[in-house]
């Protein structure tokens, strides 16, 4: 009837391809999931990080922690939930970090403020980029274009006060009128 | 800080008006000033044949709120309608299709006139008259009279089976201002002929630029970079730009290279922008081939150059000539830089844009001292002055009975070659065949593919040893004037936008003729 | 004539033959350019009557879809829309008048569209294309979206390329999808498994730009800019409202307002409610006109394909008509290149057969000597259920006791998915659908 069919046997036989197992109404795999799985799969985290599922079935949900070994972060434990929609990769995961921290690239909501997770998501990247992209901003926090704006331009004029304030902060002291969660381990 | 914002100046809220909240979609199309051109427009559609065509570009128009309407149709409604026609139900069976339809459409009282001529001498003055083909001689003349006289765009449609062609004869040359460009087209920032305030700004930004902290280096804006290392570059090759395509990219690599790395973020986003910018925005003004057309432009009707726009032409030219370049548009393109130093380059351009308009407006009123010139139509223009459009500049005719045949003959015999070298050139076969299978039917509904040939020949002689012409006249022949509602339904969403654009002189219609091929899915504009 | 065979000489036949008139001339006879091996002019009619058609959306392109359907010959369509009548809708979605806002699109449009074309039947279903599994959308033999989401877009087109089984005829639904944007529009007819689908399509789609959030936190520019600061962060912090709802006007005024404070602030001009909207909403223009030519490109595709009177779009060559009105008119036809790639079509999954009694670990160890790839380190997935994972750390010593588990225990189902991914394939996963040895 509709001439879809001849035209698949046409192409098969062109192709001399092997066709697809039946349909039929099962569980399939969706894309978002089967990238997510090949994105874990493939992650290299090293020691200064590590994952949790709070339900191993659900993939698209789980918690990235990291504590960083060097800078100013050193000895902090940060936590970053990492939420993906069924549009990944064609949309960065939704990535928010748990405690409220003192960092001109991390607002007081746990917003992040990282290129690739808005701005220049492509669909090429993976959540290993992501997850790099977080470390970095422990080691190398920028003064530049802040969500923070105080503890930025703390940053940019007195880099030791700065420093001084990050372990008030991750000890759970207040800067500058805020009172912040204590991270160290 | 917001708080005392908000005592200070108590934001002035008012929602959407009923009217806004209905037309939002298309607002943002062509804005309240399109709107009322729409909502004064009165239209008149000279209907026959199975008339679907016409009605579903009437739909189409009285969506978006076209002012008036009026149809003129003989038909009387019969079933084979209903199949077709969507704006027809059974209770219309036998009465005139142009109450039933209108009914429908609009609840509205149709024009009571017997006839056309009738319809035509007692109607308000119509702003676009559409009809659709098959149409009788005398109507057609009637029209074309009437456009003549009126200054009436006059539309022609003919849909039958998968094909269809329309084609739009404008009663002269018709300038367009607003044609809406991509945003990404817009950019005009006069690099090389900076101003001296603009210029002044970036020296002010940029004079120890070596010394700034990173912050402020990777927030100049990159305005203010490229007319720095402009003027640096200027120093070292006697005073004169990059122009040359080496030069330009020579150029790009001293940006480039002034661009710091030693920073937390490896780099500067204001230094990428400015790089990026060097090959669009480093280019001397030149005149734009739709404005010299414009500029060049010889008028045929002295009332024609007493218009506004001819006269703001006019005054554009004079400023053109004297200052070597266009009227500044005004607007900047959004970029990296700290909010306040970005608002006051936007204030520096925008300045100068109020100033260049008003020199226009000036020269503009000096060349018609006892004429009142819209400064608001003056900026407008200055502000779209390289995307100005003039359509129909020849001022053809797309009436068939008396069209020039001669040119017709020209563009078929060029399209029918250009076919031979279609697969070579990889370009689509044209859809010339189509328009003349149609057009030999225009009088008469239906025809056998002989017939249609033969008529085809009286313009093509060797239409029947045409293979694509012979096709074209097979097809239309077994339509025998049925329309597709499908066909007519998409023809008549193409013919809308057409007349909307006509009515809000917003974005480019088309000049003048258009082909669709439902059975390749494309079309083809042609001018005829 | 064709219809006389399908309706004996009664007196509603004699009507439909006139009704059908201008259809006829075409449907039932061979032009040239119609391929005569699948052409059959006396059986084109009562064939096309009994097809069942799906319309997704029941908006501005969708009442244009079930009116050109219904003048089309077709007799059997089915509506999705979870959409209830807004006032900006009438502008162009013309089944629908004021004392309709509020009611369900589908449900509206589907009363219309049946009141106005006699024996047309059109079945509203007011709810989301989500909530109907396979079983429903195998009932038709084509679908037509008029959509404005990309997601549901995915959705249906992995939907309809995974109910592909090569054995069955009728599991190949053609998919045709338009949309529009202003005076510019789309049309493309997707075949699935046999042409490009819509997700080798993306990137004909291009993604708004966003703006850094350090811009919108600390050095706005644009109206914009204050609106997106509105709406991302001020609206988090204050959470003036439960939660946002983009067509509460109240919620819109209070975004606007934050919005216009904030530009105060900076002094940057040009917010405004109707700029509010349209950022916080990422409204497309639309008109009348523009779904009339879309509508209609994609049901002459539908009538083609369902007729065969004449060519159309689809294998083997153009499978998409993009339409530009703002210059002129415009129109480019070509053929989108199926992509191997592809994670829905490029990707099928491969029949395994396997005996449910197998421990996981067994399932793991067998793909190391499968011949199209041994995969060394594989994770196993299937859709709800993570079967195990080499990585990372802690889902590997989540899902480690499942390697000792049955197929069976695990929960696993004769005929379900799975997706198997492994480092040593970077650029490849695979997924197998699960053939369970019969226990005889």
């Amino acid at each position: 009837m509709l001439k879809i069919w001849s035209m698949k046997k046409e192409q098969q036989k062109a192709e001399n391809a092997e066709g697809a197992a039946g349909g039929g109404k099962k569980k399939k795999v969706t894309a978002a999931q089967l990238r997510v799985q090949k994105d874990l799969s493939e992650l290299s985290l090293g020691s200064t990080m590590k994952t949790e599922f709070p339900d191993p079935d659900d993939i698209l949900n789980f918690v990235l922690y990291i504590e960083p070994d060097e800078g100013m972060y050193r000895g902090g434990r940060f936590s970053f939930t990492f939420n993906i929609t069924p549009n990944f990769p064609h949309e960065p995961p939704k990535v928010q970090c748990r405690e409220k921290i003192y960092h001109p690239n991390i607002d007081l909501e746990g917003k992040v403020c990282l290129n690739i997770l808005r701005e220049d998501w492509k669909p090429v990247l993976n959540l290993n980029a992501v997850i790099v992209g977080l470390q970095f901003l422990f080691l190398e926090p920028n003064a530049s274009d802040p969500l923070n704006k105080e503890a930025a331009e703390d940053l940019r004029l007195n880099r030791e006060g700065f420093k001084r304030n990050v372990r008030t902060a991750m000890n759970g002291g207040s800067v500058k009128g805020q009172s912040f969660e204590k991270v160290l381990k | 800080m917001t708080e005392v914002v908000m005592r200070q100046t108590p934001p002035i809220l008012h929602g959407p008006s009923e009217k806004e909240r209905k037309y939002d979609r298309q607002l943002r199309l062509w804005a309240a000033s399109g709107q009322a051109a729409l909502e004064s427009a009165n239209i008149l559609l000279v209907n026959s044949g199975a008339g679907t065509v016409g009605i579903e570009t009437l739909k189409n128009l009285v969506l978006p709120g076209i002012g008036r309407f009026a149809i003129y149709d003989e038909a009387v409604v019969e079933e084979a309608d209903l199949g077709v026609n969507f704006f027809i139900d059974e209770s219309g069976l036998g009465k005139p299709r142009s109450q039933c339809v209108t009914e429908l459409i609009l609840e509205l009282n149709p024009e009571g006139e017997s006839t056309l001529e009738a319809l035509l001498a007692t109607s308000p003055i119509f702003t676009i008259i559409v009809f659709t083909y098959p149409a009788r001689a005398e109507h057609t003349s009637l029209l074309q009279e009437y456009s003549k006289q009126h200054k009436t765009p006059l539309v022609a449609i003919h849909s039958a089976g998968f094909y269809s062609y329309f084609q739009i004869q404008l009663p002269g040359a018709f300038p367009i201002v607003d044609t809406h460009p991509e945003e990404t087209a817009t950019t005009d920032i006069r690099l090389l002929t900076p101003w001296p305030e603009l210029s002044e700004f970036a020296k002010e930004l940029t004079k120890d630029i070596d010394n700034l902290d990173n912050h402020e280096h990777g927030h100049l804006p990159f305005v203010a970079i490229l007319l720095h290392y402009l003027e640096q570059w200027r120093e070292t090759h006697s005073g004169s730009n990059p122009s040359t395509y080496k030069e330009k990219i020579e150029f790009r690599r001293l940006v480039q290279g002034a661009t710091r790395t030693n920073n937390p973020e490896g780099g500067e986003e204001n230094f990428e922008e400015a790089v990026a910018a060097v090959l669009k925005t480093v280019t001397a003004p030149s005149l734009p081939s739709g404005l010299r057309e414009v500029f060049e432009y010889k008028h045929s009707d002295p009332n024609e150059q007493m218009s506004g726009f001819w006269i703001i032409a006019d005054a554009v030219k004079t400023f053109y000539a004297k200052h070597k370049c266009l009227p500044l548009p005004g607007s900047v393109p959004d970029m990296k830089a700290q909010s306040k130093v970005y608002i006051q380059l936007q204030n520096i351009y925008k300045k100068k844009a109020r100033q260049d308009a008003a020199e226009v407006l000036k020269t503009a009123q000096e060349i018609a001292p006892d004429r009142d010139i819209d400064a608001a139509e003056v900026e407008l223009f200055c502000k779209n002055a390289a995307f100005v459009k003039l359509i129909n500049a020849t001022g053809g005719t797309g009436d068939r009975d008396t069209s020039n045949t001669d040119r017709l003959k020209t563009v078929i015999a060029q399209e029918l070659e250009n076919d031979e070298n279609a697969e070579v050139t990889m370009t689509p076969l044209s859809l010339l065949p189509i328009y003349l299978a149609l057009q030999a039917t225009g009088r008469v509904a239906s025809a056998s593919a002989d017939e249609i040939l033969a008529e085809v020949a009286k313009t093509v002689p060797e239409a029947s040893q045409n293979e694509r012409i012979r096709n074209a006249a097979q097809e239309v022949a077994r339509a025998e004037g049925g329309e597709l509602h499908n066909i007519s339904a998409l023809t008549g969403g193409m013919v809308a936008q057409e007349m909307i654009k006509i009515i809000t002189k917003q974005y480019i219609p088309i000049d003048n003729t258009c082909i669709f091929d439902g059975i390749s899915s494309r079309c083809q504009v042609v001018r005829l | 004539m064709a219809s006389a065979d399908v309706h004996p000489a009664s007196e509603p036949a004699r009507c439909v033959f006139l009704f059908r008139r201008h259809l006829d001339r075409i449907r039932t006879r061979a032009g040239p350019f119609t391929d005569p091996d699948s052409f059959s002019g006396e059986a084109v009619a009562g064939a096309m009557e009994t097809m069942k058609i799906l319309v997704i959306g029941a908006g501005g392109l969708g009442c244009e879809l079930l009116k050109n359907l219904a003048l089309s010959g077709f007799k059997d369509i089915h509506v999705i829309d979870m959409d209830t009548i807004d006032i900006s809708n009438l502008n162009r979605q013309f089944l629908f008048r004021q004392s309709d806002v509020g009611s369900f699109k589908a449900e509206v449009a589907a009363k219309f569209v049946e009141k106005r074309v006699k024996g047309v039947k059109i079945t509203p279903h007011n709810c989301r294309i989500q909530d109907f599994d396979e079983d429903f959308y195998m009932q038709f033999q084509l679908v037509v979206c008029g959509l404005d989401s990309i997601e549901a877009r995915r959705w249906i087109n992995a939907t309809l390329v995974n109910m592909v089984n090569e054995d069955v005829e009728d599991s190949y639904k053609p998919l045709i999808d338009g949309g529009t944007e202003g005076f510019k529009g789309q049309a493309r007819v997707i075949l699935p498994t046999v042409t490009s689908c819509i997700e080798c399509q993306l990137d004909m789609h291009a993604p708004r730009a966003a703006v850094p959030l350090c811009t919108l936190a600390s050095i706005p520019r644009q109206p914009e800019h204050c609106i997106e600061w509105a709406h991302v962060i001020a609206w988090d912090q204050e959470k003036p409202f439960p939660s946002l709802d983009k067509d509460d006007p109240e919620h819109i005024t209070w975004l606007y307002q934050k919005a216009l404070l904030r530009a105060h602030e900076f002094n940057i001009p040009g917010v405004t409610y109707s700029l509010t909207q349209g950022v916080v909403k990422n409204i497309i223009p639309a008109i009348a006109a523009t779904n009339s030519v879309i509508a209609a490109a994609c049901c002459n595709e539908v009538f083609k394909i369902a007729s065969n009177c004449a060519p159309f779009l689809g294998y083997p060559d153009n499978n998409y008509m993009m339409y530009s009105g703002n210059d002129s008119i415009y129109t480019y036809t070509f053929k989108h290149e199926k992509k191997d790639d592809c994670p829905v079509c490029g990707n099928l999954a491969r029949k395994l057969d396997v005996d449910p009694t197998w421990t996981l670990r067994e399932l793991v160890e067998s793909f190391a000597v499968r011949p199209e790839a041994q995969l060394k380190k594989p994770s196993i997935r299937a859709q709800f259920k993570t079967l195990y994972m080499q990585s990372p750390a802690s889902l590997e010593e989540q899902t480690r006791p499942n390697l000792d588990k049955t197929l069976t225990e695990l929960g696993l189902t004769d005929g379900e998915e799975i997706g198997v991914t492994d480092p040593a394939f970077a650029t490849v996963s695979f997924k197998f659908k699960l053939k369970f040895k019969q226990s005889d």
